[in-house]
């Protein structure tokens, strides 16, 4: 008897065991064979001192949409996609202001801007003009898309043949206002995965490099410095497009290129100048030059104090023939005198045209504008290089997506090092005012144009937000190893940003496209199918056993009626 | 939505099977047991040609055609017949008249070929989002292999079944009955033959209606799921309109045997 029973149980426990591997399988086997599968960038997700700013929702389930539709209709199930060649930013601020429900936006951006995009053919497809009038929309397109709050996703993606296909085919569909059958596509947009979690405590990381200069024997005094900075981080629409080639991957090349010809010069001790040289890669650039708060800070009060003047780099890469030197101190202080008469010489021997900005500092104001502020703020003497003649506003300027290498001057980033590296050289050996060209073309201290050429191609291909970047990532640890090769002390400081920047993680996403079928599709199938089967049960009913047993079918219940009577 | 896809390809693949038995007088003789053995017996075969094909086909590296393989592929082929032979004579059957015994056996091998071949694919494959026209083509493929299996078993019935026939109509039977046998091959060969002769080598044509197609993966264990279904409707067309042919011939045949004998 109990063996019987426990036989049952071991039974009913496989049999159990066999459903729940079942389920498993059913679940496990989801299959995701979609048309099309696309690279997407998400919007940026973040709060400053707590306000939500950015898209922020990431998973979408929605069907497509294009501009095409009738307007009053209801799109807070669709996907709008838009690409930006046709893009009108009036309807976009109009979508955004009155606050319009909308399942989702998917901005399609030119494979022009694409970095990962190794054909080179695609830039040539469009004129300068062209260009201009992608960067201009796009400019305006970003400063609407920060600045609001935005309650659903929204991903930008590089236009491609599959997604121009789909494309075309929404628009059709919508154009036409049928309802979307089988085979002329309806589109289903889904991006799947975890909600977007802020990113806690994120890094920023200075790197600062030293070339202590000619110490004279029995001198016990500090010899003076000079500081060269510039900040490396950006921040843009799209982190995983934000590479910042002008803003500040420019600045970037310029410094590593002036300390590379000031190690040349420093390497022999009957060259090597009587001032010690500083150059300072800050992080925390967008966020009020957050970084270089937290590096100044850090510096001992002898050397804060021996800095004669520091130079900082902003966006030298897309000017024509001017030049700006933006300055906290008064243009009539003596020692802004000089620093803006030792440049304005070199830039006449060179051609070009500079001018002085100055902007008074205010210091209760958090917001700064410019990255000498942060100098001037602890009263070390400072200015700013760049082509821009107005400061930027918060969070713009800072390398977003129409910041791209192709806007870029590499001729620009050349005659600014020279400007910058002869200025400061003239001042550390003394030669102020005489007509001496110590860093000429064709000798060994000449500009090294691929060097540049080179360093802007790495940059322009890597995204730099602050809080993706960890404290080990790749790309700082080899801006890292080049200033070593130039420098002889690196040290590398990591920090925490200010806690009124938060950011949210999840920039990139793969969104799969379905082709759907409408239900209507699905029921007309089953009656097709329902009334085919019927067709064939009554046809074999008919040949095997006869046109008799086919009505017999239908006649039994009353002739039953009609015998019990 | 999608499963009710699934819902509507899988009673378009099994529909007819349950229709045929319900509505022709095999139910009322109830000859399932007949029909389970035949399906037994078609899982064995198929085992076996699993086999042999594992052992004697060359996997080759570029779509080319090659004949060889193919005449290969048509012996393997004959396995099929040896295996209904087996259902048709060797299995114990209740006594059952030839008309019915036949019907049950094409019944029971059909119905095992759609569950090996179809069902797999169709589950994973329909209930996703996206839609194709695959699994519904699969499905007309599977009603015509059911009529084509059904006149494959009347005239093996004919064949080893019947003792007395009119000796005029044997080698049509047989004729017929090789046809039949060879109708796989056939169809395989008519995709192989598009593919190599009629496409570019390599090449994966943009197809018009069903919206990037080529990137699906379909998990398919029949030897026609090779991703292409430009030509699957042309084949699947092909297969129905023989398939409805070959009955035709094999009930005229039938019938005539049936008239010479009583």
């Amino acid at each position: 008897m109990s063996s019987g029973k426990q036989r049952e149980r071991q039974m009913l426990e496989s049999f159990y065991s066999m459903i729940a591997l079942v389920f498993i399988l059913v679940t496990c086997i989801e299959l995701c064979d979609a048309a099309t599968v696309v690279d997407v960038y998400r919007l940026i997700q973040y709060d400053i001192s707590g306000a939500p700013l950015g898209s922020r929702f990431a998973t979408l389930n929605h069907h497509a949409g294009s501009l095409h539709l009738p307007p009053g209709v209801d799109l807070s199930r669709t996907v709008v996609i838009i690409p930006i060649h046709e893009l009108n930013i009036t309807l976009v601020k109009e979508f955004i202001a009155q606050r319009k429900p909308l399942g989702g936006l998917l901005f399609l951006l030119p494979q022009m801007l694409n970095f990962e995009n190794r054909d080179p053919t695609s830039e040539s497809k469009y004129q300068i003009h062209e260009k201009k009038l992608i960067k201009n929309v796009l400019v305006e397109l970003e400063r609407l898309l920060i600045h609001a709050n935005i309650p659903y996703p929204v991903y930008f993606a590089f236009e491609d043949d599959d997604i121009d296909a789909v494309l075309a085919d929404v628009k059709r569909n919508d154009a036409s206002g049928q309802p979307a059958t089988a085979t002329t596509g309806s589109y289903k947009l889904v991006v799947s995965g975890p909600e977007p979690k802020r990113i806690a405590s994120p890094t920023i990381t200075n790197i600062q490099g030293w070339l202590p200069g000619l110490k004279a024997d029995g001198d016990q005094n500090q010899l003076p410095t000079i500081a060269i900075v510039a900040s490396y981080d950006t921040f843009g629409t799209a982190p995983a497009l934000s590479v910042g080639s002008d803003s500040n991957g420019s600045g970037i090349v310029a410094l590593l290129e002036i300390a590379r010809l000031f190690s040349l010069l420093y390497s022999n001790p009957k060259t090597r100048g009587r001032y010690n040289l500083l150059f300072g890669l800050t992080s925390g650039g967008p966020y009020n030059y957050n970084g270089t708060h937290k590096w100044l800070r850090s510096f001992d009060q002898r050397l804060r104090e021996s800095i004669d003047y520091a130079i900082c780099l902003n966006s030298i890469g897309s000017w024509d023939n001017k030049l700006w030197i933006h300055v906290s101190k008064p243009p009539e202080n003596a020692f802004i005198k000089q620093i803006f008469e030792g440049f304005s010489t070199v830039a006449e021997e060179l051609g070009i045209e500079v001018g002085l900005k100055h902007k008074k500092i205010n210091i209760s104001n958090p917001r700064v504008a410019w990255e000498h502020e942060q100098f001037s703020r602890l009263r070390v003497t400072a200015a700013t290089l760049t082509e821009l003649s107005a400061p930027p506003e918060l969070l713009e300027r800072t390398g977003g997506l129409s910041d791209s290498r192709h806007f870029v001057n590499e001729d620009a980033i050349v005659r600014s090092i020279k400007l910058v590296a002869e200025s400061i050289a003239r001042h550390v050996y003394g030669y102020q005012g005489k007509n001496i060209q110590i860093f000429a073309d064709d000798t060994s201290l000449a500009v090294n144009a691929p060097y540049i050429r080179s360093w802007l191609d790495i940059l322009s291909q890597t995204p730099r937000v602050a809080p993706f970047l960890s404290k080990n990532d790749p790309f700082v640890m080899a801006l890292k190893k080049e200033l070593q090769a130039h420098t002889h002390e690196v040290i590398v400081q990591h920090e925490v940003l200010d806690e009124m920047f938060t950011i949210y993680d999840l920039t990139k996403a793969k969104l799969n496209i379905y082709q759907v079928a409408s239900v209507t599709f699905d029921l007309l199938l089953l009656l097709v199918l329902g009334s085919y089967l019927i067709i064939l049960f009554t046809f074999l009913v008919i040949t095997t056993r006869g046109l008799d047993d086919l009505i017999s079918l239908f006649r039994r219940p009353p002739s039953r009626k009609v015998k019990a009577v | 939505m999608t499963l009710f896809h699934f819902f509507n390809c899988a009673i378009l693949t099994f529909g007819p099977h349950a229709v045929y038995y319900s509505a022709t007088p095999l139910s009322e003789y109830d000859t399932l047991g007949t029909s389970v053995k035949a399906a037994l017996v078609y899982l064995g075969t198929a085992l076996v040609k699993l086999v042999c094909l594992a052992t004697f086909l060359k996997v080759s590296e570029n779509d080319s055609f090659d004949p060889y393989q193919e005449l290969l592929h048509a012996v393997i082929g004959f396995i099929d017949v040896a295996g209904l032979y087996f259902a048709l004579t060797q299995l114990t059957h209740r006594n059952i008249s030839q008309n019915h015994k036949f019907q049950a056996v094409g019944l029971g091998w059909a119905f095992a070929d759609s569950v090996l071949h179809r069902l797999a694919p169709l589950w994973v494959g329909s209930r996703g989002l996206e839609f194709t026209w695959d699994y519904i083509l699969q499905g007309l493929e599977a009603n015509a292999n059911l009529v084509l299996s059904i006149s494959l078993a009347a005239l093996g019935s004919l064949m080893w079944l019947r003792k007395n026939k009119p000796k005029t109509l044997i080698p049509i039977i047989y004729a017929c009955a090789g046809i039949v046998a060879t109708m796989p091959s056939i169809t395989r060969f008519e995709y192989s033959f598009f593919i190599s002769c009629v496409m570019p080598k390599g090449h994966l044509q943009p197809l018009p209606y069903v919206g990037g197609y080529q990137k699906s993966e379909r998990l398919d264990t029949s030897y026609l799921g090779r991703g292409l279904g430009w030509h699957f409707p042309k084949v699947v067309g092909f297969e129905l309109f023989t398939s409805l042919m070959m009955a035709f011939i094999s009930w005229q045949l039938f019938s005539a045997c049936q008239r010479s004998s009583s």
